[in-house]
């Protein structure tokens, strides 16, 4: 029996959430927002070859996995990643390794996880959570997602861990071996800047960034004319599922990264940073007011000022935004 | 029976969660905020779950016509999509379609059902019945009983 002294805090997201508290475990404090920017997480793709429940899907983030590598790279902490084809074996190692005194974390497909909220229950495989401890086959989880600490038993544990299907987790386990004292922490928040403004505006591929924006709204127009009135309000539910739903914190991930800039600007000692901080801000409020528009269209109340056109020049708007932003936090020094 | 069309949303233990969220004030604060879905949240996922009902009630009916085997229902009840429940059942994206068909599916050896049974969560005799009732028993009551929120 195993039982480490394990501070839960919720969090918007899970990645992000999970570096903070494994980090946070290790005495090396900062936020999640911290967590989030210093990862580069932030992100925009419209990949319509790749169909997630029926519709195409949006991301607003990096690959799962890439906030927790880059984020403890960056900050000099050591860590240690498995993945594994044997369950048996994969159960034993965690075993192992909460026994020498460390918290795990875990990726995991949600739909099977019997603590999950039932209108999240999905196949999706790229959630993270943390293993804190076991005793006599039950074991002591930290999802960030939820309120409160939870528990799990070891066969459930083994199904979410070797869950199938796309991005198999295949009991994908990572933990901090060893964090420096003080850290510090400002090369890691400008290079994790400009992985980000990069990302957005710095790769000449349509998809991805903020061309990835204006080519959806340029999609947009056209699906009321090419699916037809049901399929184009489905597919428009997806994106706002994606930006609103999936552990974003909101708005795609852009209220997170907003506060992300704001305490950059104090650690960094760059007022600007915070002037754009909260442009951000007012960025992710336009986010919101696309969802909140678009939710009204996915209950088929038909008003022009919810039609795909509509949606699509707020769309602009915000890519316009983002470049601007994203430009701006490219020559940071 | 309508009660039953959906057992993931309609739920009790639907809303009953609170979630952290982040938000921006005029004037520059960002704020944490723990709470329940908004309207927007509520509107989406009722959206998605409306139309999982409608295509798991829709194979259900094509599998009682003969149009479609068992496999399209139990595919369509667990929410998922031909690639998925290939690579979940270890059979090609190839075959599983081609066992969509309801002459196909009455030659399957039994392995090959076993595969699909495993993936679906089921007994092989429940897969063979093609007159499917319209209550739900796989999916979420699975977990039933089983939350432990300590």
């Amino acid at each position: 029996m195993v039982k480490l002294e394990f501070e839960h805090r919720q969090a918007g997201h899970c990645e992000s959430g999970v570096t903070r508290n494994l980090l946070n475990y290790h005495h090396h404090k900062i936020s999640e927002p911290m967590a989030f920017g210093i990862g580069a997480g932030l992100f925009f793709s419209y990949l319509p070859f790749l169909k997630m429940q029926h519709a195409p899907t949006t991301s607003f983030r990096v690959w799962p996995g890439q906030v927790f590598d880059r984020a403890t790279k960056e900050l000099g902490v050591k860590t240690s990643i498995h993945t594994f084809r044997n369950p048996k074996e994969s159960m034993d190692k965690l075993n192992a390794v909460l026994e020498q005194g460390y918290p795990v974390g875990l990726q995991v497909g949600t739909y099977h996880l019997p603590f999950f909220p039932p209108e999240y229950r999905m196949h999706y495989n790229m959630h993270n959570m943390i293993a804190y401890g076991h005793d006599n086959g039950n074991y002591f989880i930290s999802d960030t997602l939820m309120e409160n600490l939870v528990e799990i038993n070891y066969e459930d544990l083994k199904r979410v861990r070797f869950a199938k299907g796309a991005f198999a987790p295949q009991g994908r386990m990572y933990y901090p071996t060893y964090v420096p004292k003080d850290i510090d922490i400002r090369p890691a928040i400008i290079k994790g800047i400009r992985k980000t403004a990069n990302n957005m505006v710095g790769i000449p591929f349509p998809i991805i960034g903020v061309k990835g924006i204006r080519y959806l709204a340029g999609r947009m127009r056209n699906w009321e004319k090419k699916l037809g009135p049901e399929k184009a309000s489905y597919y428009l539910g997806q994106v706002l599922r994606m930006e609103e739903e999936v552990g974003t914190a909101g708005a795609g991930f852009r209220y997170i990264y907003g506060a992300f800039l704001e305490e950059a600007s104090g650690v960094l000692n760059q007022p600007w940073l915070r002037e754009i901080s909260f442009e951000m801000g007012e960025n992710a409020n336009k986010w919101r007011e696309f969802s909140y528009l678009g939710s009204r269209n996915c209950k088929k109340r038909g008003k022009p000022d919810q039609s795909y056109d509509f949606l699509a020049d707020i769309l602009l708007e915000v890519a316009d935004r983002e470049e601007k932003i994203f430009k701006k936090l490219a020559t940071i020094k | 029976m309508e009660e039953n069309s959906n057992p993931v949303y309609k739920d009790k233990a639907y809303g009953q969660h609170r979630e952290l969220s982040y938000s921006y004030q005029d004037g520059g604060k960002f704020e944490r905020t723990v709470g329940f879905h908004d309207n927007t949240d509520r509107i989406v996922l009722q959206q998605a779950w409306d139309l999982f009902d409608e295509r798991i009630e829709d194979a259900r009916q094509r599998v009682a016509a003969g149009k479609v085997s068992p496999v399209v229902y139990y595919m369509e009840k667990n929410l998922l999509d031909p690639l998925n429940l290939s690579m979940m059942a270890g059979i090609s994206l190839w075959r599983v379609k081609w066992h969509f068909k309801p002459a196909v599916f009455d030659r399957l050896k039994d392995k090959t059902l076993q595969k699909y049974a495993k993936a679906f969560n089921i007994p092989v005799d429940q897969l063979k019945n093609k007159n499917i009732t319209k209550v739900h028993e796989g999916g979420t009551k699975d977990n039933e009983g089983k939350q432990s929120i300590s």
